[in-house]
């Protein structure tokens, strides 16, 4: 969308500086973190030094995050539970998205919303019942507790998306390759899948970084050390009840996003496309 | 590159008249192939259907519909840990509406989630406006504004209770330093300051989510429909009112609604900052529920806090969800 | 981040040697000669045991507990894992290991824990009293939180109190050369101190620690209960009022004006900022200047909760280890415990604490550790005065109930922001009725 503008001071007043105070509100915190990761503890305790800068600044908190705990292992955890339960999510989502996009049934609409209501149950009430359901299946304090629970939110999410994404794409074209000869799931698979990656990308975006984030569960079902993903582990093992390790905390918290970050922006492009299709949901 | 290829159709199919390709005539042409007898059943919609659905139903029965109903049991007994427990009706719900705090809670939960989904709305869609343009660094910035969205909440939320922290709080810093102050705020120390500081967080965190979506749906707009707009004499203003709102309005919608059911249900957020205090004035549902049912170990009773809060998710739901199929 | 390794060995092996002859003493009245021996039964090959616990305020004490545990586990011929999470994520993961059966073996209870979760929890009757016919009698708080109806749930493990850390140097300078006996004397210190703008802290919002610190041990104090021994809410009377005042101008005259937005940690921070001159916490202030702000550690020492018109009271929670009745390994977790808690095993850990935790039986009074740091004496004689949630009242599921609503906390942040004392007692009494229904 193309907009014009006067002059550079106007672009400047309606433009510049109201996006450079936004981006500075959202990028504050980090740089916050930043600081606080590499400010050593005696600068990090005393009100009188100015906060925003260093001249000390030190690697220490980061040495002490991957000596003290088990930093790699669980950024491998969460890496690997976000990768397979959006992995997981995705599946169902695309079919049953398509399924409730496409194809006339009785209970379409029902159980369309049906998916949906799930989103709204509080994870609050369900985690000590789906505890249970855990313990049945035996995955307790395996990655799987929490990679077969997430769908649980993960889907709901999924599915919807790709649905109003399907509604965007043309039926005819699919239709076409069916007169051609192709059967109804070839068409799905090999005609309108491919035109929906754009809203899978989008869909798997947002699921992974909900897995990534998410908290209660992990913090139920998996308990060993070794098992834990990196906002429980950093979380639970570097506050200890009244002294906050705050170098390492903050430390944790910077290594735990900005890989995600990039590999985000790499995918941003993608991603406002593929929402793009959502909209005529 | 797949956006590439599908972007023109989709400018095709967002303009209704512009459908070119013909309609089939018949689904399928008798004696043309000759599908194997499993290939003939999944040509019939509701089995192909059944079978599609059927991973996401047995997940979402397996994980939510058994656990959710026995969450409901939960909320009509007086389970406590450890021990079975018996019906009681709507016991636990009575004792809710006599008890000050679930009060305070239900009033809260309201009120951080209204004013902050405003909040995120209108920042987001201010964002998504900004972000449309086209300037350097573009990708980066775009990028950037996804951060807050991406960390991980309990540990982004450590961040801010730092910066909120009654002794080293960096706001206070700047503020005395620019002379603005004289004596440091409290942030979480006051009801109202500790209620507007959690909105504040929960703002940032949930605007990227606005501003990239809403921006996707910015870029659905047709240019032409602003150039014809403006040759009608239309200022900024007028066309992004009457123009670009009704043709992202589903999309806000649509964004309005996740995010809304998700500040509701919040709970990291408030556990860490302030855990409810002070004095009850900060408690939601889900943080209240949380100490009931965990430190007070009455599950009975905290599920019933919890599922408090379904009946109005309900009727937001329900009403948003009739709301967007009327305007499809 | 171990902390001094070998410090104070000396004395330690000496006071080994005495507690040694002691165990020896004992066996016949029970200890099993295998664990006298320092020897742990051998169990199956392959038995597990896991144990869950909080993540120490003292990073020492976190190290040497899994150093115990991996020996124990090559004695015994058991595999131990340990899981250390901070506290406030216990509960979750005890409430769901209970409710889906599954988990760890052994899971450390934090002040009135067992009274909440005892039907979960197996009786450990037995090595609970060998310890306590070894050592001498448990303190009584240690005993309340541990014992539900009559039987066992836990094996008390330790109190962890808090005492005032306050500036030696400020209060000399306000002209106290000692750390005042009673309130009223704190609190002519503290008005001179917040002149001289080094007010003293005290949090006041919805943390576990800190703040039910003060509103209990100041209400108790002030002749205050919430309940009487039969479980009657008895909060509204003239002794709570009494502290109620007592602790709103205590507030407007000693105190730092941040305490409401503060939680456990803010306390720590500000001290060692030197922002404040004195506040109620454990040890954790102490250890953290002595690595970190030496300077602050040498001008810092330690004062009793003072004494009110009721007497001297510390809220002590205690802390135990408990086995789940759902674990298969019952028998491997009662010897551990029993190993963990024999004199060699526990001297090593409460040296590792290094004062942080108490003994739960006043045997551990005489652990040389306490003669190395007088600073750290309070710490000790507070276990005497200690009372746990309820008091004196059972530690009741109805004593933690108006514990997580803050009912007591709240009562005095609402008199503290301005609510009539009156009006906070009574409110606090709608609410304790509530919650003891």
């Amino acid at each position: 969308m193309a907009v014009r503008y006067g002059s550079p001071l106007k672009r400047a007043a309606t433009f510049y500086v109201p996006l450079g105070l936004m981006v500075g509100a959202t990028l504050f915190p980090f740089y916050w973190m930043v600081i606080t990761s590499v400010r050593p503890d005696n600068e990090l305790y005393n009100v009188q030094m100015n906060p925003f800068f260093t001249l000390h600044p030190t690697f220490k908190h980061f040495q002490d995050l991957f000596a003290l705990t088990m930093f790699a292992r669980w950024a491998w955890n969460t890496i690997f539970i976000a990768t397979v339960s959006t992995g997981i999510s995705l599946f169902c989502g695309l079919l049953a998205g398509y399924a409730l996009a496409r194809l006339e049934f009785r209970w379409a609409a029902p159980l369309g919303t049906l998916i949906f209501v799930t989103y709204l149950v509080p994870p609050t009430l369900l985690f000590i019942p789906l505890g249970d359901v855990v313990q049945t299946f035996g995955i307790g304090d395996t990655p799987w507790a929490v990679i077969l629970t997430y769908p649980t939110f993960l889907i709901p999410f999924c599915t919807w998306l790709l649905m109003g994404y399907f509604k965007t794409i043309p039926r005819e074209i699919e239709d076409c390759a069916r007169i051609d000869g192709a059967s109804r799931i070839q068409a799905m698979i090999r005609i309108t899948f491919p035109l929906a990656v754009p809203g899978i990308l989008s869909a798997g975006i947002f699921a992974f970084t909900l897995s990534w984030n998410e908290f209660l569960y992990a913090l139920v079902f998996l308990s060993s050390p070794q098992q834990k993903t990196i906002p429980i582990g950093v979380f639970t093992e570097l506050v200890r009840g009244d002294v906050f390790y705050w170098g390492p905390l903050m430390a944790g918290a910077l290594l735990g996003s900005i890989p995600v970050a990039l590999v985000y922006s790499f995918f941003v492009e993608h991603y406002v496309t593929a929402l793009t299709g959502a909209v005529k949901g | 590159m797949a956006d590439q290829r599908i972007e023109p159709i989709l400018a095709e199919s967002a303009r209704p008249t512009a459908v070119a390709i013909p309609a089939p005539v018949a689904v399928s042409v008798p004696g043309f192939r000759r599908p194997r007898r499993l290939g003939q059943l999944l040509e019939r919609q509701d089995i192909l259907a059944v079978v599609l659905l059927a991973p996401t139903l047995t997940i979402l029965t397996l994980f939510i519909a058994y656990p959710f109903v026995l969450g409901i049991w939960l909320a009509v007994s007086d389970k406590v840990v450890g021990r079975p427990g018996a019906f009681v009706g709507l016991e636990n719900f009575r004792v809710n509406l006599n008890d000050s705090i679930f009060l305070r809670a239900f009033q809260n939960t309201f009120v951080y989630t209204f004013i902050a989904t405003a909040l995120k709305l209108a920042l987001g869609m201010l964002a998504a406006l900004l972000l449309n343009h086209h300037f350097r660094f573009k990708r980066i910035v775009r990028a950037s504004m996804l951060l807050p969205w991406i960390v991980p909440t309990v540990l982004s939320t450590l961040a801010w209770q730092w910066m909120f922290d009654a002794t080293f709080s960096v706001f206070n810093w700047m503020l005395m330093n620019a002379g603005l102050i004289s004596k440091r705020i409290l942030w979480l120390g006051d009801g109202t300051l500790a209620m507007g500081c959690l909105i504040a967080v929960n703002v940032w965190r949930g605007m990227p989510f606005f501003a990239i979506t809403l921006l996707a749906g910015l870029q659905t707009v047709n240019p032409d429909l602003h150039e014809a707009a403006e040759i009608d004499g239309a200022n900024a203003w007028q066309r992004y009112w009457r123009v670009t709102l009704p043709l992202i309005k589903p999309i806000m919608l649509v964004v309005v609604l996740f995010s809304m059911i998700a500040t509701f249900a919040d709970f990291q957020l408030i556990y860490v900052l302030t855990r409810g205090g002070p004095y009850s004035s900060t408690h939601v549902f889900g943080t209240y529920a949380y100490e009931i049912a965990m430190r007070a170990a009455k599950l009975g009773q905290g599920a019933s806090i919890s599922l408090s809060l379904f009946p109005f998710l309900l009727a937001v739901i329900v009403f948003q969800l009739w709301y967007i199929r009327r305007s499809d | 981040m171990a902390m001094h390794e070998g410090q104070g060995s000396i004395e330690r092996r000496a006071f080994l040697r005495v507690a040694g002859a002691a165990t020896g003493a004992a066996v016949t009245g029970g200890i099993p000669a295998i664990v006298g021996a320092q020897k742990a039964p051998s169990f199956p090959k392959g038995t597990k045991l896991s144990i869950l616990e909080w993540v120490s305020f003292v990073p020492a004490s976190d190290v040497e507990f899994k150093r115990l545990a991996a020996e124990f586990g090559k004695l015994a011929g058991v595999d131990v894992t340990v899981d250390q999470i901070n506290m406030n994520d216990l509960n979750p993961r005890i409430t769901s290991a209970i409710e889906t059966k599954a988990g760890p073996d052994i899971i450390m209870m934090i002040s009135n824990w067992p009274h909440l979760y005892a039907d979960g929890l197996a009786d450990v009757d037995d090595v609970a009293e060998e310890i306590a016919q070894r050592d001498g009698a448990y303190y009584e708080h240690n005993k309340k939180v541990s014992v539900v109806g009559n039987r066992w749930k836990a094996v008390p493990l330790c109190s962890v109190p808090s005492t005032w850390a306050y500036r030696e140097d400020w209060f000399k300078e306000a002209g106290a050369g000692k750390w005042p006996d009673t309130w009223d004397e704190l609190r002519k210190v503290g008005i001179e101190l917040k002149k001289k703008n080094r007010p003293m802290g005290q949090a006041f919002g919805h943390s576990l620690g800190d703040p039910n610190n003060w509103a209990y041990s100041v209400t108790w104090g002030f002749g205050g209960a919430e309940v009487d021994q039969s479980g009657k809410v008895v909060i509204n009377s003239k002794e709570t009022l009494e502290a109620v005042k007592f602790t709103v101008a205590f507030w407007k005259d000693c105190l730092d004006e941040g305490g409401l937005a503060w939680d456990d940690s803010s306390n720590n921070r500000a001290y060692l900022a030197g922002t404040i001159s004195a506040t109620i916490n454990g040890a954790s202030i102490y250890f953290v200047a002595k690595r970190q702000f030496p300077d602050i550690a040498k001008v810092t020492n330690h004062g009793h909760m003072p004494k009110g018109p009721g007497g001297r009271f510390y809220s002590i929670g205690g802390q135990g280890r408990a086995i789940m009745k759902y674990s298969k390994n019952q028998q491997a977790a009662k010897e551990f415990l029993r190993w963990f808690m024999d004199r060699p095993q526990y001297d090593k850990w409460m040296a590792a604490n290094d004062g942080y935790v108490v003994g739960p039986t006043p045997y551990w009074e005489k652990h040389p550790l306490w003669e190395r740091d007088p600073k750290l004496v309070p710490f000790k004689e507070a276990s005497k005065f200690g009372r746990w949630p309820g008091y004196p009242g059972a530690p009741s599921r109805k004593a933690s109930e108006a514990l997580v609503k803050y009912i007591l906390v709240d009562m005095y942040a609402q008199a503290i922001k301005g609510m009539k004392p009156e009006d906070a007692v009574k409110w606090a009494e709608g609410e304790l009725k509530k919650a003891y229904a």
